[in-house]
């Protein structure tokens, strides 16, 4: 069998071992979610459980309208940042990488002691903080994932060419820049939404409630339950981040993993 | 890097793009909003940590708040999380460099493509979730540790715990592995056919290939990829935090804690200087990675 000649059986092994290793947890989670010991059996009770936890609805709505916000700054202020840089602004790429960049190389939990204390007040009140706070955190994926994305794109070139067609600056961009940047764009919000849902350790730390850490908070009363909902978390974050590489076929993966 | 600079003059040097007051406009129109946001959230706490980690209770400059990280508890708490950071990096490059290198030069173009998409997914899992499930799998009640239990391994009979040093290694391997895998798949694929049949027809051995030209073009980015995973479990705190509940005394932990306001010294700045430490040893990690980096990038395309 090819998969077995003297070349590929380092492959096959390697792969073998791998698929096991990143298995072996999910299944043993599946199969601890399903538990009900009271019964001494299997099924969806603690699925039911925390679907009906009385403020399941109100944590997973409270982290998706976060998710949402954190996503909506970055399509406002670094995605026509990112398009203009290669439409013409290209002498600033340098210093534009730098800023997106740099949240990368410092610890959120640094960051989380400096947002208590010099954030503008109108940050501090609600949860609203988080948003911004989830955009900053972000801002690394979603720069590399719009960057990588749009350089494969002969931007300039195609924008050139609908102008020089004699279309409208309003037009060109309704008609020729929107549609082909489309897909990279929601590839970096679905990064940024991704990452915000999941994002446990500045929410923790602020002292604000999110579905993260009510899920930590449930899991000191009812670890099957807890355990149910990191699945049901997991899932969905598994999809969101598969739906990338849906709109994206990465030749050369452009994520890096968040903090953790 | 390519240059995708704009011709912003044209041939006899007269500006296309309009006036120099309406390049001044568009290109403050471009950046302000994202510097700006950045200021705000970004540079302005930061730079609230590193003033406050200089003064103590009453406001006035000390580096009082830097003598206590190299004093006892935080100095433990310091060098667990360097060693945390170390076996993490260590465990994690290692197999994440061999499968990357498989990958790359025995699969085809499909896998590497599957590899890369589940690769990205996992390495961003992470945090509570990702604790909870390797409690289900390996903690005392967990699924596997119940398996192996039953054809007769009992893991917590031979002292293995989840909740220890090494059970948070083991745990981070499961983002870091795939890291590995996406930072280091690049560098093996640029690592062209070409070279080695160049070699080979100039008379070189496979290992004189490997010793002259493989290895010392991969090691740099081995080394950022490294890097790489040093900084990140170095400041990974969600996972530690869901999953050892505070049983091993790591450096983000311990800054946690203190914000929490259960506090074992008398500055309150303490926190602050323990995270501009966090900073500069990320930063030590992450200005090397980022820098191979770029430079490997201009072979690897």
């Amino acid at each position: 069998m090819k998969l077995l000649s003297p070349r590929q059986l380092p492959l096959t092994i390697g792969l073998f071992l791998a698929s096991l290793f990143v298995l072996f947890p999910i299944v043993s989670a599946t199969e601890f979610s399903l538990r009900e010991p009271a019964k001494n059996t299997h099924g969806f009770d603690n699925y039911i459980w925390f679907f009906t936890a009385e403020d399941f609805g109100k944590y997973l709505g409270i982290s998706l309208g976060l998710s949402v916000f954190s996503a909506a700054i970055l399509l406002v202020i670094l995605v026509p940042t990112v398009i203009w840089l290669n439409l013409g602004g290209g002498r600033y790429r340098g210093l534009v990488e730098f800023v997106s960049l740099l949240p990368l190389v410092i610890p959120v939990v640094a960051l989380a002691i400096g947002a208590q204390t010099a954030l503008p007040g109108f940050a501090q009140t609600n949860e609203s903080i988080l948003g911004f706070m989830f955009a900053v955190l972000a801002m690394p994926y979603a720069y590399r994932t719009l960057d990588t994305g749009l350089r494969a794109i002969p931007l300039r070139t195609i924008v050139e060419a609908a102008r020089g067609l004699g279309a409208s600056w309003l037009r060109t961009i309704l008609s020729v820049v929107i549609p082909v940047v489309r897909s990279t764009v929601a590839s970096a919000l679905f990064m940024t939404l991704a990452l915000s849902l999941g994002e446990f350790t500045l929410t923790s730390l602020l002292h604000w409630d999110t579905f993260t850490t009510w899920v930590t908070t449930m899991s000191q009363s009812n670890i099957l339950g807890a355990i149910a909902l990191s699945m049901f978390s997991l899932i969905g974050v598994f999809v969101l981040l598969l739906l990338i590489s849906v709109f994206i076929r990465p030749t050369k993966s452009n994520v890096v993993a968040e903090e953790n | 890097m390519t240059n995708t600079e704009a011709s912003s003059l044209d041939r006899k040097g007269v500006p296309t793009w309009g006036t120099l007051t309406g390049r001044l406009v568009r290109v403050a129109v471009a950046l302000l909003p994202l510097l700006a946001f950045m200021g705000i959230f970004f540079f302005a706490p930061l730079w609230a940590v590193i003033e406050a980690s200089f003064q103590d209770n009453n406001g006035q400059f000390t580096l009082l708040n830097y003598t206590d990280v190299f004093k006892e508890p935080i100095a433990t708490a310091m060098r667990t999380s360097l060693g945390l950071a170390l076996a993490s990096a260590v465990v994690s490059a290692i197999p994440g460099a061999v499968l990357a290198f498989l990958i790359e030069s025995r699969g085809g173009d499909r896998l590497r493509q599957i590899i890369a998409s589940i690769s990205g997914v996992l390495a961003n899992t992470g945090g509570v979730p990702l604790a909870f499930m390797f409690v289900a799998a390996l903690g005392l009640e967990g699924s596997a540790t119940g398996f192996l239990k039953a054809i007769g391994l009992d893991i917590y009979g031979t002292g293995f715990s989840l909740y220890t040093f090494w059970g948070l290694v083991l745990v981070y391997a499961y983002f870091q592995i795939p890291l590995m895998v996406i930072v280091f798949s690049p560098a093996i694929h640029g690592l062209r056919r070409e070279w080695n049949e160049a070699a080979k027809t100039l008379g070189a051995s496979g290992a004189q290939f490997w010793r002259h030209i493989g290895v010392p073009l991969l090691f740099p980015s081995f080394l950022s990829a490294f890097l790489l995973l040093f900084a990140s479990a170095f400041s990974a705190y969600a996972t530690a935090r869901a999953m050892t509940n505070g049983t091993i005394a790591l450096l983000p932990l311990m800054i946690g804690n203190l914000l929490d306001g259960n506090v074992i010294f008398d500055e309150v700045n303490l926190a602050k200087a323990l995270a501009v430490a966090m900073v500069v040893v990320t930063l030590l990690a992450m200005v090397p990675y980022l820098i191979i980096q770029r430079r490997a990038q201009r072979w690897q395309q």
